[in-house]
């Protein structure tokens, strides 16, 4: 049953191919062949793999989602976008990129007086007019032998973004990658590829939402380069469907003295798997936050790998989980110190917090270390809330219940602080409250 | 710091010494593997029918079997049909009824070894019994434990006296097809230790096994089964040495633990092998099941482990609290040298509720070798109100080692309480510094720092042991010091 629906897209794939972007591009022919190759052969990860070990994504397979094809085909849909809809997702004070169906849509996009030389292009169109500039940087941050969905996004991607900032330039507004998914069944593929020069400051948000309740697969690989001394904060908001797949990858390249700051927001999906992997050059640092949020019958899976390849880097990781219901909540994280990278420090903490009787967390932290001079550390934790501080809190006439949703909103918050931009944070914090509307937090001192 | 600079120094220049070889005469298995070796073995040792069914049946599912490849250790391929399956001191008909019938050889290598077999000699107390390597030697203090009660024999005798709490116990915690070694084991093990505590009885006495490989070519497929029935207690050591030869020998054990309702069972081992030399030629495979089951109420397991040893060590000492109540305990000092490898941990299955699981984990790893802790907390929805408590750290010393860390935290209850730490780093130069503006010299400092790094583990071990293992840390960390 499962490899049927693999090896149907494999046979489909053939009459797609020519209506995919890069045609003329041979080395981007080989790359999607590569990635073919690999899918065809092994499909989708199964939880025999020691990465994918608590995901079973069988689900997806038992599904045949449809690609949407050309641009044209989607313009209905752009009718069906309601804009006050779409304002409420597309954040003021940004320049934003819109994927609808895993398509740039030009009309929705708001690119106004980008600075000079920064580049914010489809993928497609930055195949056709600056093929070289995706050369040496598309499919180098994450080979396609990486798992199957990496092979699959490598084959099959429609489009996506290119970012490119030149040598120190700061941004003062921050860029959105907006990806809608409007209908049942559909299958978005995106593949985005930012680079950051030397030097420069950057914002990057991507935010996953859907205009439907139904079904469908987004699978989404970006990948990242930061140059010498640059600093990227990047925000990723999933908040997919109810019913939909998810799988978005982050694979990131940091030059010397490279700053990377990652804030992670798991919240919707029945199936979303995120993957965070970064290579860190000398002194360079990276900050890795996550915060997921599972209810019904909800699967997220974080997975994250930090490889200090060279000396001196700073490694720091916080994810932390609220899983109720049937929920199940997944953490695997890598750090591999390599043998020249002396002087590693490193600190990686997993929090869990089970809200009910059916909920599972599964963690999987790990210390890879060939180096001696190095200071690791990891801590996990699963478990419920202080009964002291509940206690503490009925103390002083707040209820029981109006304790437990105090702490555990404070719990998660902690996460959504961490968001320096005012118009997210109120966005994801509406999020929050809309998956745990207790009443016993109320907005107004929030 | 009691023993000074010169003491460290003879210490640390020592090389592995129990590494000598005692020339008996042998009987031997021919080197190979098949179905005709395990009737013949079975029939050597005199076991009962069913045995020879159970080994068969093990045997059938080891062939369909492949050699586990998941863990951080770098394994030549072992060639099962190059060694030989048995081998035994020559021994007269009936084998020895005193000491006064054991080959004095072996005898004498005992004492080498600092276990003397003769009872007037008596080592604080403890009975032993000694394995050489395919079988049991002697057992001392046996009349003694009668009178209590406690079974403590050879496991190819209980096979014989005992076939019930075999027929009832055996490879009820660790099934024969549990993994690729276990089944192994179970097709051809050939001696080990056998105790049975009755109920309410608290041992008097330490109970020990020495495990010793001479014969060359050879594996040592030991299966012990240890069994505490209701409100009883009993504390277990167990010791290992090697001689040093050049090729690897292949030390595939199996121990089951039972503690029923109320009854505790301490179990702790202070694994010697031999490592191999620097280049990492010869040394002991060591591959290890070892399983406990909490299945009363209120029972409590603990393992303390010491492994300096071996070339390879492939071993995870686990526990299933099945029981309501039930505790465990895990305690582990796992040092690497040279090129030695060690992927190590445990696994604690909460099952029943209100059970608890401790583990501390301490890894030292220098030279060129590899330390890794694996290890699994598992909590079924059963487990209301389960604690675990993990904390593992490694030391490095020298830059060309390696430390893993593998934690795997599974829970499906949210009364559980689950706490994994992990830290890695190397001696730190402020408490060098400190400990030499003191006056130490810097092997001192180093040596003091170490043992100060493993004292909680130290700690659990029985006063003997804990000497013997502080000795043996100084010998495996030689050459890396200063």
């Amino acid at each position: 049953m499962a490899l049927e629906s693999n090896s149907r897209y494999v046979a489909e794939y053939p009459a797609l191919a020519p209506e995919l972007p890069g045609q003329n591009l041979p080395w981007l022919q080989q790359l999607r062949k590569v990635g073919l190759s690999k899918f065809s052969a092994t499909g989708f990860p199964t939880p025999r793999e020691e990465e994918w070990r608590y995901t079973n994504v069988s689900a997806i397979e038992k599904k045949l989602f449809a690609p949407v094809l050309d641009f044209v085909s989607i313009q209905p849909d752009l009718q069906a976008i309601d804009p006050s809809w779409l304002k409420e997702h597309q954040l003021e004070e940004s320049w934003s990129v819109v994927l609808v169906n895993g398509h740039f849509s030009a009309e929705l996009s708001v690119l106004d007086d980008l600075p000079d030389g920064v580049k914010v292009v489809s993928m497609a169109a930055a195949l056709m007019a600056l093929p070289d500039w995706l050369q040496p940087y598309l499919g180098q941050a994450v080979q396609p032998g990486e798992h199957g969905f990496v092979a699959f996004n490598s084959a099959w991607f429609t489009d996506g973004v290119f970012i490119h900032v030149p040598t120190k330039q700061v941004l003062a507004k921050p860029i959105q990658i907006l990806n809608i998914a409007t209908q049942a069944d559909v299958l978005a593929t995106t593949r985005n590829v930012v680079v950051v020069d030397c030097s420069t400051e950057t914002t990057l948000i991507e935010t996953f939402v859907a205009a439907t309740d139904d079904a469908y697969l987004s699978t989404s690989v970006t990948e990242v380069f930061a140059g010498e001394n640059a600093t990227l904060t990047h925000y990723k908001l999933q908040a997919e469907s109810d019913k939909a797949f998810h799988f978005g990858g982050t694979y990131v390249k940091q030059a010397q003295y490279a700053r990377f700051t990652h804030h992670n927001f798991a919240f919707g999906g029945l199936l979303a798997r995120c993957d965070i992997h970064t290579d860190l050059g000398q002194a360079s640092e990276c900050d890795l936050n996550g915060l997921y949020l599972g209810v019904k019958r909800q699967h997220l899976d974080n997975h994250t790998r930090i490889n200090h390849l060279k000396p001196h880097a700073i490694s720091r990781e916080m994810y932390k989980g609220v899983l109720d219901d049937r929920a199940r909540g997944v953490f695997q994280g890598r750090v591999i110190v390599a043998e020249d990278a002396q002087k590693t420090d490193s600190q990686m903490n997993n929090r869990n917090l089970l809200l009910s009787n059916d909920a599972e967390a599964d963690t999987k932290p790990q210390l890879e270390i060939y180096a001696d001079d190095v200071k690791c550390g990891h801590g996990v934790t699963v478990g419920q809330l202080d009964e002291k501080s509940i206690f503490y809190l009925q103390s002083r006439c707040i209820d029981e219940e109006t304790a437990r949703n105090m702490l555990t909103f404070a719990f998660a918050n902690e996460m959504v602080d961490k968001i320096k931009i005012k118009s997210l944070h109120d966005k994801v914090l509406e999020q929050v409250l809309f998956r745990f509307p207790q009443e016993g937090v109320e907005k107004e001192w929030l | 710091m009691s023993a000074s600079t010169q003491e460290i120094n003879n210490l640390i220049n020592q090389t592995y010494k129990q590494g000598f070889v005692t020339e008996i005469e042998t009987d031997t298995f021919p080197v190979g593997l098949d179905e005709t070796v395990i009737h013949r073995l079975s029939k050597v040792k005199n076991e009962p029918d069913f045995m020879l069914e159970y080994r068969l049946k093990a045997f059938r599912h080891w062939q369909t079997m492949k050699s586990p490849d998941w863990a951080q250790l770098n394994i030549e391929p072992i060639d099962y049909q190059a060694i030989s399956y048995y081998s035994a001191p020559k021994r007269k008909e009936d084998g020895p009824k005193s000491l006064d019938e054991i080959d004095p050889e072996v005898l004498a290598a005992y004492k080498k070894l600092g276990i003397p077999l003769d009872e007037q000699e008596k080592l604080a107390g403890i009975a032993v019994d000694a394995v050489f390597d395919s079988v049991s030697v002697a057992t001392t203090f046996k009349g003694k434990l009668k009178d209590a009660g406690v079974i403590f024999c050879p496991i190819s005798e209980a096979l014989r006296d005992h076939p019930d709490l075999i027929k009832q116990y055996l490879s009820s915690v660790v099934p024969t097809g549990d993994n690729f070694f276990a089944a192994l084991n179970s097709a051809v093990f050939t001696d080990g230790s056998f105790v049975y505590i009755p109920k309410g009885v608290r041992c008097p006495m330490e109970l020990s096994t020495y495990f010793r490989i001479n014969a060359a070519n050879t594996g040592q497929f030991e299966r012990t089964l240890i069994i505490a029935d209701e409100g009883s207690h009993v504390s277990y050591l167990e010791g290992c040495t090697a001689p040093m030869r050049d090729e690897n020998q292949l030390h595939a054990a199996v121990v089951e633990l039972i503690a029923l309702k109320d009854a505790t069972i301490k179990y702790s081992t202070v694994q010697n092998w031999y490592p191999g030399d620097k280049e990492g030629k010869g040394g002991i495979y060591n591959f290890v099941t070892k399983r406990a089951d909490c299945r009363g109420d209120n029972a409590k397991v603990s393992w303390t482990q010491v492994e300096t040893g071996s070339a390879i060590t492939w071993k995870y000492p686990s526990c299933i609290l099945t029981g309501d109540n039930t505790i465990s305990e895990f305690y582990s000092v796992a040092v690497t040298n040279n090129r030695q490898q060690a992927d190590t941990g445990t696994k604690m299955i909460h099952i029943g509720k209100n059970t608890r699981s401790t583990i501390v984990s301490k890894g030292i790893s220098a030279g060129r070798a590899q330390n890794t802790y694996r290890g699994l907390v598992k909590v079924l929805k059963s487990a209301e109100n389960a604690r675990n408590y993990t904390q593992c750290d490694s030391l490095l010393v020298g830059d060309k080692c390696g430390a893993h860390t593998f934690p795997y935290v599974e829970v499906k209850q949210p009364s559980a309480q689950v706490e994994h730490e992990a830290t890695t780093s190397k001696i730190s130069e402020d408490q060098l510094f400190f400990c030499q503006q003191r006056g130490l010299s810097a092997e001192d400092a180093v040596s003091m720092i170490v043992n100060g790094f493993c004292k909680e583990v130290f700690k659990e071990l029985p006063m003997e042991f804990a000497v013997e293992a502080q000795a043996l840390l100084g010998l495996s960390l030689e050459g890396s010091v200063g």
